[in-house]
């Protein structure tokens, strides 16, 4: 990623922190979703401790669909910042 | 800590190698690892249906009819339950596209690069949008079809009216962006993964780079089999909620080991 012009410096350097923001949003986003599904996961087992099974296979499908979000967002930042930031 | 890294970098998101077919540019390596992922899953069938039909005297079942039995029998339940029978359509697909897709995330695992410039011989088919566009499309074009099938034109189309009118962009919204989710979700999880094993591989092995890589690539593992399982059950969500609309009573009990319920499929009663 050789630069050369003053042009191509800013967008590299809009495009890594555009790549950060876009982690950081996704982080923040992520962990709080996966914090909550895991607390009413929680308190759900300690209600009723035979329903373990059923829940479990809610709470990872919950997981699942928060981390889609984050990775979602990871690779707008590996667009960004490999492909777009060269540009 | 870049200029401590004595390997070069060289991750270029989205390049693949190309060949022109029939006037259309296709990404030859994603072809190459969607056809190996198929044979081995398709290879995985006729075992187990070796397997089951073998004359043995006592019947007892392998490993790997245990696993795809427990499969069936758990996508069978979750057929059943969101759509009131064993949908001869929906239950197979669902069972298909786990495996494939299971099958397609983990095969990046085995490192297939043969140097910084060279082939990638194995890539891994679903972190190619091509891959995941097409099957959420088509499991969604299914879904809609079932969905008029089920309830008739003018019964599936006025379920976007409901619960109010003017939500209707909304709805449209919501039954367009369907596809569009599903695909993204599996192609960020697994390109993230193939990212990240590239810039891995970047770091010197005294900085613990065989660690890194051994842990990283459970995570992987992890990640792969979610989201197969998480393409195959939204798969037959989407399908009952499309279908839904009809009275269903729920009288059967829950804890079913036999994968089916009786009454409702009597084709499947031993």
């Amino acid at each position: 990623m050789a630069v050369k012009t003053t042009e191509q410096a800013i967008t590299l350097a809009g495009a890594f922190v555009g790549g950060g923001l876009a982690l950081a949003g996704g982080a923040i986003g992520a962990g709080i979703g996966d914090g909550l599904a895991g607390s009413s996961y929680i308190e759900g087992v300690a209600r009723q401790p035979e329903a373990q099974g059923r829940l479990q296979t809610i709470f990872f499908l919950t997981v699942g669909l928060v981390e889609a979000m984050f990775f979602i967002n990871l690779a707008f930042m590996a667009l960004f910042v490999f492909v777009l930031g060269g540009k | 800590m870049i200029a401590v890294v004595p390997h070069e970098i060289h991750i270029e998101p989205g390049v693949h190698p190309e060949r022109d077919w029939f006037g259309m540019t296709v990404n030859i390596d994603t072809v190459v690892s969607t056809l190996v992922a198929g044979v081995i899953v398709i290879l995985l069938g006729f075992l187990v249906r070796r397997s089951l039909t073998r004359r043995t005297d006592d019947h007892v079942p392998t490993k790997l009819q245990m696993i795809w039995e427990g499969v069936v029998g758990e996508v069978n339940k979750q057929v059943e339950d969101n759509l009131g029978r064993v949908h001869p359509y929906v239950a197979p697909l669902a069972i298909s596209l786990f495996f494939f897709i299971l099958i397609a995330n983990w095969l990046e695992m085995i490192p297939s690069e043969f140097g910084p410039g060279r082939l990638h011989a194995l890539a891994a088919p679903t972190a190619d949008t091509n891959v995941t566009y097409a099957m959420a499309i088509f499991a969604v074009v299914s879904c809609w079809i079932y969905g008029i099938r089920v309830r008739g034109f003018k019964g599936y189309f006025s379920h976007f009216l409901r619960p109010f009118p003017v939500l209707l962009p909304l709805n449209i919204l919501e039954e367009l962006v369907k596809p569009v989710t599903l695909a993204l979700r599996l192609f960020g999880n697994i390109f993230a993964g193939g990212i990240m094993l590239a810039l891995i591989a970047a770091i010197p092995w005294y900085f613990g780079m065989p660690v890194a890589n051994i842990l990283w690539k459970m995570f992987d593992l992890f990640i792969g089999g979610l989201q197969a399982f998480i393409f195959a059950l939204l798969t037959v969500l989407y399908f009952a909620m499309a279908g839904a609309g009809h009275d269903e009573e729920h009288g059967h009990d829950d804890d079913r080991a036999s994968g089916h319920d009786n009454e409702k499929t009597p084709e499947l009663a031993a």
